[in-house]
């Protein structure tokens, strides 16, 4: 599952640490130079840690006296010239939603880490879910076009970070991280770049601000309500206004080829897709193997080796009776914009579409909106527990029409 | 190749603390693909603790333990709830002041009293994570040391030192 970019020259050190604290060495390496935030778990590691690597770098930390404070100070923070970033989970990312709507109108690059956990409400503090992948989309008022990624391993939490601060400063607009308890807290060996990235605002044809930065030469005025382009209220002229609210939400929607990511496995001649994203992406790709019969061959002198250990259970994991089914695993990274037309061009072959989720199975909606011609079926979980790759395998033989044989595990 | 463990005891007692240094061994020492997660109540102190390490040569996709390889278990609760769990041949080893193991196959060192009669209360998970260097295949003793001498800094550092001796000692004495 982890996905590294070729071709960087910069010396990299392998660590052992937390999604929570990859988050942070991710923001820091993107330059990362304000941090507020109220702590919450399971995001309070984040937090944390910012508390006394800020500091160090010549960076602020502030704990506010919430979350609604929280997300407006990074907002400040960025229009002084500081990247900026927040964390937080469920309970604060609401208190959170009107000023991410504020940052999308007046076109501020923040980056926001939603670790979530099990709601409503306070909910499950400890536990997991992905009950917040309509929140990310839709939850403040309007229409407005937002960026929002999944990660699904500890070295996508210090990847997406990185990439979640190029491409709220690239798209001038408020990144969501949506990450989830599980990865949150998951320890992972990870490679973490040396070293600072330069991350520049430019000027983008697409974005509705003609300046390339806040306050750097041009006039600037930042205004809530809907503005033309030197930063006049327009709000009461509906031509304008309309034309306003298509521009922001163009910016994102037409430029999908450049903003969507999945990652794709056994894809090519598959008939049964598991579309996941996030953790829970994690015991799909377990599934599909099983489902595959597929085991690593290079791994077996040492599989011997080790059965004297474990006797009888080695060999029977490593053992399957359902080697013949074709089925693959797409991973949505980039989950909003909803990557329509990629996810169609890999599905393209295929009949059944599965969609685990740990929610009451809400994704699950956009990608029946988008495959229309296809059989999918929600596969939700609540409660916390991540789905396992047996649940997730009993589903797959059920679609193929298979009763479930004896799996040794 | 992958090997499932799973810690299980009370909160406070350093169940995700050894599963870390465990963890820290195989990955940074031995260089093996690691994941290490856990679950736990809202509680700091007494609530049911688990936490789990998966070690493989491959990438590794689910990150969680169904059925265990290797089990520990530092109170009685943990035991009774995840016994069950493990694989015909896996290893289980017991904190055997606290645990009565229903298996004679099952390791036993009595960390707790150990620990206690060192005075240094505290270490009864290091104590433990001592004695299982010695059980699992593929770490060192001087693989995981070294992460215990990373983490912390002196006197804690000396006192857990000697504590993962001193499990690894005993361990290595009660074996055939």
């Amino acid at each position: 599952m982890i996905k590294r970019k070729e071709g960087s020259l910069q010396k990299e050190t392998q660590v052992v640490l937390q999604g929570n604290e990859a988050c942070v060495k991710g923001a820091l390496y993107a330059g990362c130079s304000f941090f507020a935030g109220y702590p919450i778990t399971p995001s309070t590691e984040i937090i944390e840690m910012m508390s006394g690597e800020m500091p160090k770098t010549g960076g602020a930390f502030i704990q506010m006296e919430d979350e609604i404070a929280s997300a407006c100070a990074i907002i400040g923070a960025r229009w002084g010239g500081s990247k900026a970033m927040t964390a937080t989970s469920g309970p604060g990312y609401t208190l959170m939603q009107e000023a991410i709507g504020f940052a999308a109108v007046t076109e501020t690059p923040t980056v926001i880490v939603n670790v979530q956990r099990g709601g409503p409400s306070t909910g499950q503090p400890t536990l997991s879910s992905q009950q917040d992948i309509y929140q990310a989309r839709y939850g403040s008022h309007g229409d407005y076009e937002i960026i929002v990624l999944a990660p699904s391993s500890v070295q996508e939490m210090y990847d997406f970070t990185i990439r979640a601060f190029e491409l709220a400063e690239q798209f001038r607009t408020p990144v969501i991280l949506l990450a989830d308890e599980v990865v949150g807290h998951m320890r992972e060996k990870i490679m973490v770049r040396e070293g600072c990235e330069e991350i520049r605002s430019q000027r983008q044809k697409y974005v509705v601000s003609p300046q390339a930065d806040f306050f750097k030469g041009a006039n600037t005025m930042v205004e809530g309500q809907l503005h033309d382009e030197e930063g006049r209220r327009i709000g009461h002229v509906a031509e304008k206004s309309g034309q306003f609210i298509h521009n922001i939400n163009r910016k994102i929607q037409s430029n999908l080829d450049i903003l969507s990511e999945v990652s794709t496995y056994c894809m090519e001649d598959a008939d049964i897709a598991i579309v996941a994203y996030g953790s829970v992406a994690r015991p799909s790709l377990n599934a599909v193997k099983h489902a595959r019969g597929i085991r690593d061959d290079r791994m077996l002198p040492k599989v011997k080796m080790i059965k004297d250990l474990f006797k009888r259970g080695v060999g029977e994991m490593i053992h399957t009776d359902y080697s013949h089914l074709k089925v693959g695993l797409v991973k949505i990274d980039t989950v909003w914009p909803f990557p329509e037309k990629l996810l169609k061009q890999v599905t393209k072959g295929v009949d059944t579409v599965i969609v685990p989720e740990m929610n009451v199975g809400k994704y699950c909606r956009e990608v029946q909106r988008v495959l229309k011609d296809k059989n999918v079926v929600s596969m939700p979980k609540c409660g916390g527990n991540i789905h396992t790759p047996m649940e997730i395998l009993d589903e797959i033989l059920k679609m193929a029409g298979l009763e479930k044989k004896k799996v040794g595990r | 190749m992958r090997i499932n463990v799973r810690f299980a005891g009370a909160g406070g007692q350093g169940v995700i603390l050894a599963s870390v240094l465990l963890a820290k061994g195989y990955g940074l020492g031995e260089n093996y693909n690691v994941v290490q997660t856990q679950s736990y109540g809202p509680e700091a102190r007494g609530g049911a603790c688990k936490a789990e390490v998966v070690v493989s040569d491959e990438e590794i996709d689910y990150m969680k333990v169904d059925e265990a390889d290797v089990f520990v278990a530092l109170n009685q609760i943990g035991y009774d709830i995840y016994a069950g769990c493990v694989k015909k041949g896996g290893i289980v080893l017991v904190n055997s002041t606290l645990v009565e193991a229903k298996d004679p196959r099952h390791y036993e060192i009595a960390a707790t009293e150990m620990a206690e009669s060192m005075g240094n209360p505290m270490a009864v998970n290091i104590i433990t994570l001592g004695a299982l260097t010695k059980l699992m295949p593929k770490v060192h003793f001087p693989t995981i040391e070294k992460e215990i001498i990373k983490k912390f800094q002196d006197p804690v550092r000396a006192a857990n030192l000697e504590a993962y001796k001193m499990g690894y000692e005993t361990m290595k004495h009660k074996l055939p």
